[in-house]
């Protein structure tokens, strides 16, 4: 857990007035697990999205693998967004196709694989995910925790090294949370590096090496999640309700 | 007082710059429209599935407003024309009207309303739930995916559908110069065809092309621009039925000026 493929320097982001970010340095080692938490408004989804470049940055760099890519066109970002997948808090599912048709879109995309083949990865991830056979089901059909898991297949059937979790555990009940974070723990157990932006800190706490805090576009903490709960800071101390 | 004017003067400079970053932005969309069409991947079958929603699905309407332009139009120039005693005449300004204005223009109006505003709203809600940034967070392009089908479907569709209203107009025309004027449809069709001749034809097909792109262009962009949830999607709609129309009536003036001065 050494090699770093992902960092973050001096990230700096605003819209108009509103500073989101303020200088942000954060590395991301192979197969490790990132907390990203903060209070609502702290720029963490913003942070997820500049990462994966649905938003520009406007100061700073961000380098996958030793390579600069914040600054490319939207065409050049493609290579950048297989190796890292974004999993969306609403699992933002195409409605008007199925479910198979939703995870096996970036294997249409991006490969070479035949149909048969395709169908072949569609069915273990559905297994994976614990949604065995719904590969007709509509996204309209299944419940927020389902759809949350077929968004979360999705962004990892075409194998990245990183995928980027926002608030995936966000407005479900304790069963569909505990499957999302069993599901999550799974691709850890495989290797796959994350950032897991979240207000859910037992979740996080479980299941990341490294915590991170964000407050007023800094980063006010870096450490681990047993530093994390014994921090004296006041403000890291307001997240870390479960400390005793 | 003076500040007050300087405000005013910042608030028009402002709107003026807004307005040229719209202009600046719908021409962009329209060049990467075309640059995705002619590299990269191109997506045949949802081209197909949109001619299909889009073109096919607008065959009822394009009908009824084909037949009733005919009707309306031959009925209101057989007795204008009568009083004259130029009943004789009714074939040739009805079908020359059909072919170089009314059908491309009602045909693109009524598109315009029901292909403008799904389109708009389809894609504004797929913005709205994030399902456009998923597009662009897969290594896709929503111009791609979403645009270069709907916009080509429509270049497609519109003139075929065009043709279809000035067909059935022309039988509807037929069918009131038959009943109110006593015009056998033997001499009723020889008038049409020997009177429009290929470039009003091509003036109309050309125009229908041009109003199927303005249509998609714009319906698209404010799509993929929409905000504000479901509210938005309400603006996105309304803004795309109106805009479009009121371009399309701009543009068959310049357009049928630009033709007049070609062809005679």
């Amino acid at each position: 857990m050494s090699e770093s493929i992902l960092e973050l320097k001096n990230v700096h982001k605003s819209f108009g007035k509103n500073k989101i970010h303020r200088g942000i340095d954060i590395t991301l080692k192979k197969g490790e697990s990132l907390g990203l938490l903060g209070g609502s408004g702290t720029g963490k989804s913003v942070l997820l999205r500049s990462i994966i470049g649905l938003e520009r940055i406007d100061q700073g760099e961000i380098i996958f693998h030793g390579e600069r890519y914040d600054h490319l066109m939207e065409d050049e970002l493609t290579p950048y967004r297989i190796k890292i997948s974004y999993s969306f808090q609403s699992g933002a599912l195409f409605d008007s196709i199925n479910v198979f048709e939703n995870i096996a879109y970036p294997l249409f995309e991006h490969t070479n694989f035949s149909y048969q083949q395709i169908k072949d990865k569609v069915r273990d991830m559905l297994k994976l995910i614990d949604l065995p056979g719904r590969e007709s089901v509509m996204p309209s059909d299944l419940s927020g925790g389902m759809q949350k898991r077929v968004g979360m297949a999705r962004a990892m059937i075409l194998n990245p090294e990183v995928l980027l979790y926002d608030e995936p555990t966000a407005g479900l009940d304790p069963a569909n949370t505990l499957n999302v974070v069993a599901l999550m723990q799974k691709l850890k157990d495989k290797g796959l590096a994350s950032i897991f932006v979240t207000h859910d800190i037992p979740s996080a706490l479980s299941l990341c090496d490294r915590i991170v805090v964000l407050h007023e576009g800094k980063i006010i903490f870096n450490d681990t999640p047993i530093k994390f709960q014994t921090s004296s800071d006041p403000i890291v101390n307001k997240f870390n309700v479960h400390k005793d | 007082m003076k500040a007050h004017f300087q405000a005013a003067i910042d608030d028009r400079i402002e709107k003026a710059k807004d307005f040229f970053i719209f202009v600046g932005e719908i021409f962009s969309l329209l060049f990467q429209t075309i640059k995705c069409t002619f590299s990269g991947k191109f997506y045949t079958a949802r081209l197909m599935e949109q001619i299909n929603l889009l073109g096919f699905g607008s065959t009822s309407i394009t009908v009824v407003i084909g037949l009733t332009m005919g009707l309306v139009m031959t009925l209101n120039f057989g007795y204008g024309l009568t009083k004259f005693g130029g009943t004789l005449y009714v074939p040739a300004v009805v079908s020359l009207s059909l072919a170089r204005e009314m059908a491309p223009l009602f045909t693109s109006l009524l598109v315009a309303g029901r292909v403008g505003s799904g389109i708009a709203a389809e894609i504004g809600a797929m913005n709205v739930n994030q399902q456009v940034d998923a597009i662009r967070a897969l290594g896709t392009s929503p111009i791609r995916v979403l645009v270069v089908p709907r916009f080509w479907a429509m270049i497609i569709s519109l003139p075929l559908l065009t043709a279809l209203s000035f067909a059935v107009g022309i039988i509807g025309g037929m069918i009131v110069c038959k009943t109110e004027f006593d015009i056998i449809p033997g001499f009723y069709l020889f008038k049409v065809f020997s009177t429009v001749k290929l470039h009003d034809y091509v003036s109309g097909i050309f125009k229908s092309m041009v109003f199927g792109g303005i249509i998609t262009i714009f319906a698209c962009y404010k799509g993929l621009n929409t905000k504000d949830g479901t509210k938005g999607v309400g603006i996105t709609t309304t803004w795309v039925v109106v805009t479009a129309s009121i371009l399309i009536l701009v543009t068959d003036f310049f357009i049928s000026k630009i033709f007049l001065v070609i062809w005679n």
